[in-house]
């Protein structure tokens, strides 16, 4: 692949870094990564690997815009109103950086078309809002053997793991099984300060970038925790469980199937 | 008893599971489903280590040093089924030679009567000791146990307490004196009242062993019942800020002086603001009832000074006394350790407490049976308890420690045994360490001795550094300053020598002034030099290291920096003659050449072998700059004749032990340096005119701006294999300011600069 002189000035930023250099930002238009989710964290993501030239991102996400999801999920705009998320997100991206190739998912992403749409795929960034889908979407990753950023917002508070199958902890070997439903509020119940989004979202995508580059250290068996009113980030180490029923020992499951829906019967 | 088990140290439910989980854990690996990197991260922080001579060790944690005579009895049964028993100088006691399928079944026993590994080793809130005669010791301010223990069950419920950037040692002293070594932890605590107030004085960021530092004061007094969230503030502060990566730098010491000493008070007070902010609910502290049963008061008595030893030691309730068992190395046995407990229920106050000097206490007997309990413990034996011996501490040494260089247990012995012969009582307590970690505490000795190796006539000499005039108190602890080395046959000599003065034999200006008389070596050694106490082998380092997570290779590289600069220091000794002190930095020069070469798994033999591998792994990629390659080259003169002095070297020799030293703390856990190779020279006219036919393309980046034109420069050079060489036409000004300076920062290697008609020409190769 040879950049061309308006890529090299594009990424200049990118390319004088020495750990990044000619190689990474090389490296970076390889590198294929699925955002499952155009909300909240999948905008902010969505948009910094678009403009750090992922070479393809991959948008999956069901549902239309609404204005009360203007708040936060920054890369629709209030004319969107009604669209599809999957194809305002594709169109800013491509506003935004004409080099990369979206592909767009107008689904949800169940049991039955997540390996389906992972396979081709380096990375994975988790921008559910449900537990139902974020253990959907750790089960997909193990059984696909794709690295998964994960992460959730709630009020005032973030966290954030990296999973990478079968080598570090997985969702599942902290939390072992959605909640019922219930008994932990969705998003939509609790509220969400915006910009919680925006900061959590973006640290995803900087996993993804380091992944991708091979730099420095993933947040794998640790889960971050960020607490926006005391302005703290707390790293925690956890460990890969050995009786975690998906990557443990004795496995208790072993296909994929959807996890019951919980918690989010409200609209996001 | 009942009473006195509601005081001591429990188990917390949080512990209990880790420690239960932990048998999965020890299943997995022995099915061989863990490998042995993986099972040694789960199972330090348990307190199991490897030993060096196979086995495991593992060390229980007692809690503020007291121990119930149930518990000893328990440690005493895994003893007998599966090893030995030893006190250490934290208040633990470790059992050794377990095989590693009795663990779990070990540790089963150990929760049966509330002990456990938990955090006896590892990145962890270490045991929490504390005077070991508080409650009877007429000097103390107030009983210091129950707020050790309070501040430890909090710290232990959290699973913080086992994921820190290297271990947190605290420790809480009830006298000024000092002998919890609360002057030296990483938190410590001294009693002290004020309107009439329990509270205490709190000293932060002090530790022993590479780079040892004194503790600060952190607050002149807070009550006493703040201990817990002090501990708590610091524990987050040296969370958030101990260097993880490198662990020779990771205790809060390092943190300390990175951020000076106001900054880090400033931001400890953050902390405990924001801690007392979440309303914590600390454990109340659980008072001990008192030492004297009032069923033995009837047999209190005081004693004449005819039956009065260094062993026996009043206490503050007139009529009453301490017992102190000092058994020989630490080492005790399970019979011992049955009497002992028998002791403590029928004759004291039903407590066994361990010192930090490897001993035990029996504390609360009346002066009437202080004779029975001697009669009973002379019956076990000298090896446990012997009122002629003098006090001699050693660490396990390279016997069974991984990091060990010497024997410390075999110079204790040899020591102890011929100054109990004496007896004349001169000797001041000695702290031997088998290397300079100073597990032995030998760096806060009144005279103290570390392990160490030189190479001398091209093999390996044990030596001790002798360190003399350490402290510790609540005034702040003085750390030991070193008069000299002796080989390790020699020091038992010095003792003696000195021993002839008398009395002031051992003051500090006596032993230096005889110093220099030993550690001078005679044209031929002896051959018994070449040998460790307790060995009848040459000495070697082999078994050493890799140690727990390449520990090993970091000491040899230590060894030899501090070789080169003791060679160093002792050429600049203005007496000495020329040809002793070109002898002396021959020898810092290729000490200091060798040292870094084991990072690259060589150890070479001969003096040729080092100067190539030197040049190979170090000057070559500029790892030091070119004056280091002189160095060798004078060096090599010198050897054949060919040069008559090596004093012009001293500047590059320093300069080269400094960067060897900053390339020595850059190293990681996987071995590679943090910093980066310095940047090369340019090459002279000629070597540059001589590749001029390489293929080299010229890129014109006239007109283009910063750093633009340092970012096309960069592409096009990594577009092309290492090795090749490129050159590039620059405005002048900031542009060729700028592009070869980023050029340099980056590693590669900037050939020449030259300027040309209005513009310059740089000329760059790629090496990476
Ligand atoms: S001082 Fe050295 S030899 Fe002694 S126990 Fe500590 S590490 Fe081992
Ligand atoms: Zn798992």
């Amino acid at each position: 692949m040879n950049l061309t002189d308006s890529q090299i000035e594009r990424y200049s930023r990118h390319i004088i870094l020495e750990q990044v250099g000619l190689a990474g930002q090389e490296a970076l238009g390889r590198a294929k990564v699925l955002i499952v989710g155009a909300g909240g964290l999948g905008s902010p993501a969505a948009l910094y690997l678009g403009a750090a030239g992922v070479g393809t991102l991959g948008i999956a996400d069901a549902d239309a815009v609404d204005l009360s999801n203007l708040q936060r999920q920054v890369i629709h705009h209030t004319a969107d109103v009604g669209r599809p998320k999957v194809e305002s997100a594709a169109e800013r991206i491509r506003a935004l950086n004409p080099e990369v190739t979206v592909r767009a998912y107008p689904e949800r992403v169940r049991a039955a078309n997540a390996l389906a749409i992972m396979r081709d795929y380096d990375f994975v960034i988790d921008g559910t809002d449900s537990f139902a889908a974020k253990f959907l979407l750790n089960d997909a990753a193990y059984f696909a053997g794709k690295p998964l950023s994960h992460a959730g917002i709630l009020r005032f508070e973030g966290q954030l793991t990296t999973i990478r199958p079968g080598a570090s902890a997985c969702y599942r070997c902290l939390f072992r099984e959605p909640p019922p439903a219930g008994a932990v509020p969705s998003c939509s119940q609790a509220g969400v300060l915006g910009v919680l989004a925006g900061v959590v979202g973006c640290l995803q995508a900087t996993e993804a970038i380091k992944y991708i580059l091979g730099l420095g250290e993933l947040l794998t068996d640790s889960l971050l925790t960020y607490d926006a009113l005391a302005m703290r980030f707390r790293k925690v180490a956890v460990r890969r469980s050995p009786d975690c029923p998906l990557c443990g020992d004795r496995p208790s499951i072993k296909e994929l199937v959807d996890p019951e829906e919980a918690a989010c019967e409200l609209r996001p | 008893m009942n009473r006195l088990e509601k005081c001591g140290l429990r188990v917390l439910d949080s512990v209990r599971r880790d420690v239960q989980a932990f048998r999965a854990t020890v299943q997995q690996y022995l099915e061989g489903k863990l490998d042995a990197t993986r099972f040694k991260v789960k199972r330090v922080p348990m307190g199991i280590y490897e030993q060096r001579r196979g086995g495991f060790m593992v060390r229980v944690r007692i809690g503020a040093g007291v121990a119930l005579p149930g518990q000893l009895r328990a440690l005493a049964k895994i003893a007998a089924d599966h090893g030995a028993a030893h006190l250490t100088t934290r208040q633990d006691v470790q059992l050794h030679d377990v095989p590693v399928e009795a663990i779990p079944g070990i540790f089963e026993q150990l929760l049966a009567v509330n002990l456990t590994g938990r955090g006896g080793g590892g990145n962890t809130v270490r045991n929490v000791s504390a005077s070991p005669r508080a409650g009877v010791d007429p000097a103390e301010v107030f009983d210091v146990r129950p707020h050790a223990i309070a501040t430890a069950e909090y710290l232990l419920d959290s699973p913080g307490a086992f994921n820190l950037p290297r271990k947190y040692k605290l420790a809480f002293s009830g006298t000024a004196a000092d002998d919890a070594f609360a002057s030296v932890a990483d938190l410590g605590f001294f009693a002290r009242e004020q309107d009439g107030q329990p509270g205490f004085r709190v000293f932060a960021g002090g530790g022993l062993g590479g780079s040892p530092k004194p503790a600060i004061v952190l607050e002149e007094w807070v009550p006493a019942e703040d201990a817990p969230l002090v501990a708590e503030a610091l524990r987050r502060l040296f969370d958030r800020r101990g260097d993880r990566g490198n662990k020779h730098a990771a205790r809060l010491r390092f943190v300390v002086e990175k951020m000076g000493e106001q900054e880090f008070r400033d931001e400890y007070f953050r902390d405990k603001a924001k801690v007392a902010a979440e309303h914590p609910i600390f454990p109340a502290p659980r008072p001990f009832p008192s030492p004297w049963r009032p069923e033995l008061a009837k047999q209190a008595r005081e004693l004449r000074p005819g039956e009065l030893s260094p062993l026996i030691e009043p206490e503050r309730r007139v009529g009453f006394y301490t017992v102190r068992i000092n058994p020989r190395l630490g080492l005790v046995n399970p019979e011992a350790m049955l009497r002992i407990a028998d002791l403590a229920e029928a004759n004291g106050e039903g407590l066994v407490r361990f010192t930090q000097r490897q001993e035990g206490l029996l504390c609360g007997i009346p002066g009437g049976l202080v004779g029975e309990t001697v009669a009973s413990l002379r019956k076990l034996g000298k090896d446990i308890f012997d009122e002629r011996r003098p006090s001699v501490v050693a660490c396990a040494g390279a016997a069974t420690c991984q990091l060990g260089l010497c024997l410390s247990r075999g110079l204790a012995t040899a020591i102890e045994d011929r100054f109990t012969a004496r007896a004349d009582g001169l000797l001041p307590a000695i702290r031997i360490s088998g290397c300079p970690n100073s597990c032995g505490n030998h760096q806060v000795a009144k005279l103290g001795l570390a392990g160490k190796a030189r190479r001398v006539q091209g093999r390996l000499i044990p030596y001790y550094d002798v360190m003399v005039d350490g402290r510790l108190g609540a005034e702040g602890a003085r750390l030991a300053q070193r008069i000299g080395s002796l080989p390790a046959k020699r020091v038992f000599d010095f003792l003696e020598r000195a021993a002839t003065d008398g009395e002031a034999g051992f003051s500090c200006q006596n032993l230096h002034a005889l110093i220099d008389e030993y550690q001078t070596l005679p044209e031929t050694v002896p051959e018994d030099w070449f040998r460790d106490w307790g060995s009848d082998q040459p000495f070697s380092l082999a078994g050493r290291g890799p140690g727990e997570c390449g520990a090993g290779t970091f000491d040899l590289v230590r060894v030899d920096i501090e070789t080169a600069k003791g060679g160093l220091a002792a050429a600049r000794a203005a007496e000495l003659p020329p040809p002793r002190r070109d002898q002396a930095l021959a020898e810092a020069a290729v000490a200091i050449m060798r040292a870094l070469l084991p990072v690259f798994g060589l150890e070479p033999g001969t003096r040729r072998e080092v100067y190539r591998d030197f040049q190979a792994r170090l000057v070559d990629p500029g790892w030091v700059d070119a004056s280091g390659a002189e160095l060798a080259a004078a060096l090599q003169d010198w050897q054949a004749g060919d040069r008559q002095s090596l004093a012009e070297l001293e500047p590059a020799l320093t300069a080269l032990i400094e960067r060897v030293e900053e390339l020595f703390a850059s190293l990681d856990a996987s071995l590679r340096f943090q910093i980066k190779p310095l940047i090369r020279q340019p090459e002279t006219a000629a070597a540059a005119s001589a590749s001029k036919d390489a293929a080299t393309a010229t890129h014109d980046l006239r007109g283009v701006a910063c750093p633009l034109n340092f970012v096309r420069a960069k592409v096009a050079l990594e577009s092309r294999p290492v090795g090749s060489e490129l050159e590039f036409l620059l405005d002048p000004g900031a542009p060729a300011n700028n592009v070869p300076a980023s050029f340099a920062e980056q590693g590669q290697q900037v050939l020449s600069m030259a300027a040309e008609d209005g513009w310059h020409r740089l000329r760059v190769r790629r090496v990476k």
